[in-house]
Parts: C-alpha cells; sequence; structure tokens
C-alpha cells in the first residue's frame, strides 16, 4: 500500500485507481467515481484505509483554506471560429 | 459488371488516396494509420507511438485527432492496478502541446481517447496519462455513456479474439468552445471499431454533452462526418454496412469480466446458428 502522502488540490497530476473508483486530483476538485465494494476482508480493509487517506486529506486541505468559497467558479470556455 | 465496377472503384480509391505511412507496427489494421481527408485538419499533425497505442496529434487544437489501439482477449487478460500521472507530452513542442494547466479549472474532465482499463502492463498505463491521449470532455457523458462504451469494447474484444479501434474527436460547427485560451473542446467523440475477423465494422458516435445517449453509425458515415478515413484497408462495401455493436448501457461500471446475461444469450445463438 502506497504510504506516500495524498496532497489534495496541490496538483492536476495524480490519479489513482481503488478497485474500480477513480480519484483525480485536480486545483479546484478532488473528482471520485466509478464504483467501489468494500469487502468484508483484508482487501476490503485495504480499500478502505485507502479512501479514508484520500478523504482525510481532502478535508484538511478544505479546512487548511482560509478563504474558502461558497462555491468554485469555473473559468469561462471561450467561443473560437473553428478552424477545421 | 459489377464486380469490374467494384474493381474500378477500388483502383480509384486506392490510387486517390494513398495511405500515409506509419512510424507505429501492430497497432492499425494492415498496418496502414488512416489517411486525413480534410485538408484542415493536415497542419501541425504528429504521429506519436507508444507501447499499446498510436495516436496523431494536432498542433491546432491541442489534441489528438485520433488514437488507435490493437486489442485483443489476451490483452485485456492482465489488469494492472491504476495509479497514474497526467502528464504533457514530452515529444511534442510547447506551443503545440496541451498543458495541465489548459485544463485546470475548466470543468472539464481529461478524457482519455485510448483508455487505461485497455492498458495491460505498467508502462502503456502511464503512457496513456499523456495530455496528447486526451480531449477536454464533459465529465457526465466520460463517466456515464462514453465509459460504458469502453466497457462494450472491451467486452466485444473478448468475444471476438482480437478488435481494431480507432477513438476521436469531432469538431463540427462554428463558433466552437476553447479552455485555457489553447485546447479546442470537441462537439462529439467516436470510437471506430474494425472486426477483422469477419471484416465488418462500426462505430459509437456521442456528442460532448451531459447526455447517455449514442449512436452506432457505419464506417462510411463516420469517415465523411471525421474527415478522416479511418481503416484504409477495409472494403469500402464493408464501410457502407453498420455491424452490430453491443449496448453499452449493460458494460456500465467497469465489470466487464464477468458474464452477463447478454453473453449468455449471445451463447445460446451461436449455439442455435450452428445447430440449424
Amino acid at each position: 500500500m502506497p504510504t506516500q502522502p495524498f496532497m489534495a488540490y496541490e496538483n492536476e497530476i495524480d490519479s489513482l485507481q481503488i478497485d474500480t473508483l477513480s480519484v483525480e486530483n485536480r486545483l479546484d476538485r478532488i473528482s471520485l467515481y466509478g464504483s467501489l465494494e468494500l469487502t468484508k476482508d483484508r482487501q476490503g480493509l485495504e480499500a478502505a484505509l485507502k479512501l479514508k487517506r484520500i478523504i482525510d486529506a481532502s478535508i484538511d486541505a478544505l479546512k487548511r483554506d482560509k478563504n474558502l468559497p461558497d462555491r468554485i467558479e469555473i473559468k469561462v470556455s471561450e467561443s473560437v471560429e473553428n478552424p477545421f | 459488371m459489377k464486380l469490374f465496377i467494384s474493381l474500378i472503384n477500388t483502383l480509384i480509391l486506392s490510387t486517390t488516396l494513398f495511405a500515409a505511412p506509419t512510424q507505429c507496427e501492430g497497432l492499425y489494421y494492415g498496418n496502414e494509420a488512416p489517411d486525413i481527408l480534410n485538408a484542415k485538419l493536415l497542419p501541425k499533425t504528429q504521429e506519436l507511438c507508444y507501447s499499446s497505442f498510436a495516436l496523431m496529434h494536432s498542433g491546432i487544437s491541442r489534441t489528438p485527432l485520433w488514437s488507435a489501439e490493437h486489442l485483443s482477449k489476451e490483452g485485456l487478460r492482465h489488469k494492472t492496478k491504476r495509479s497514474n500521472d497526467f502528464h504533457p507530452d514530452d515529444q511534442l513542442s510547447t506551443d503545440e502541446r496541451a498543458e495541465l494547466s489548459d485544463y485546470a479549472r475548466s470543468g472539464y474532465d481529461r478524457g482519455h481517447l485510448a483508455p487505461a482499463a485497455d492498458m495491460g502492463d505498467k508502462q502503456s498505463q502511464h503512457e496513456c496519462f499523456t495530455l496528447a491521449n486526451m480531449v477536454p470532455q464533459n465529465s457526465e457523458n466520460n463517466r456515464g455513456i462514453w465509459s460504458a462504451i469502453e466497457g462494450a469494447t472491451r467486452h466485444l474484444t473478448n468475444q471476438k479474439g482480437e478488435l481494431y479501434v480507432i477513438t476521436g474527436p469531432i469538431f463540427s460547427g462554428s463558433p466552437i468552445k476553447r479552455i485555457g485560451g489553447r485546447v479546442l473542446v470537441p462537439s462529439k467523440l467516436y470510437k471506430a471499431i474494425y472486426d477483422p475477423s469477419s471484416g465488418e465494422g462500426a462505430a459509437y458516435l456521442v456528442s460532448n454533452t451531459p447526455s447517455n445517449d449514442y449512436e452506432v453509425i457505419s464506417i462510411s458515415q463516420l469517415e465523411q462526418m471525421a474527415g478522416v478515413q479511418l481503416f484504409p484497408k477495409m472494403t469500402p462495401s464493408a464501410k457502407q454496412n453498420t455491424m452490430d455493436l453491443p449496448d453499452p448501457q449493460e458494460y456500465h461500471g467497469g465489470s466487464y469480466n464477468n458474464t452477463t446475461n447478454k453473453d449468455i444469450i449471445h451463447l445460446i445463438e451461436k449455439l442455435l446458428k450452428r445447430m440449424f
């Protein structure tokens, strides 16, 4: 089990997989999608701990942010002429 | 006479559209990469070869124009755990490639064309996280219908043994959207499938929107729409037909290794065909 800390909201790089649950680290969000079975066995425990590590890191980062907005702002995409 | 006409047709096609030479061995059907038919797609294109997929990158859209894979049942059997890094592609010049910052805070997913779940080993897993293999994709689309289409394609590979798959964006209409001031947002996405065992093919087509709607169209319809001749070695008549593709809704959630009711029905159909 990887022990390096999950740097929540710090980069646009990290992508990891717990079962078929995908986790992507981004500057404005942590994306979790797919599905995950926390089976009542050692694998289930390992998966639950991995998920906890990500959730804990996310909560810590959110609590640390003194200027947390009510809602994030998305950069509006521009409209350009289709070059093709 | 019919044969004569089709011979002429083949000759005309093979002379006017000679296939682009490819550096990427073993990933395209008949080792022939797609031909770009819409001349506007040509500027700043660069072919990139990876261990399990090949792509044609556009420095105009800063996305791939397609990613190509040769999927096999054996190749899909090896599943590696996915822990990976999204990264810009060092093989591309900085003015032509997408950067992580282009996608940041855009609200769009970095949508893989050649999907991570198709990759059998660590190296190809890492490679498919290059931004050269990504398009800005609506997140609901990526995680919903698109993920199901990827699952259905793996399922079909397991049924057929091997498939050649080309996945790409379509930039249609004007104006179109651009994120980060640099990366164009496709209006549609397609996954074209060629089955070498039967010579048949077809493609899934979706709009890059939150919708779960999809269409299955013929390769010739798609080639016109995309401005790309996708499988140069496929016969023109086979391109007109639309091969049956599995309903993606059945393969949602990535459980593509499990036997579904569809598999059982397919087996029964096969048996019945053999009996009568």
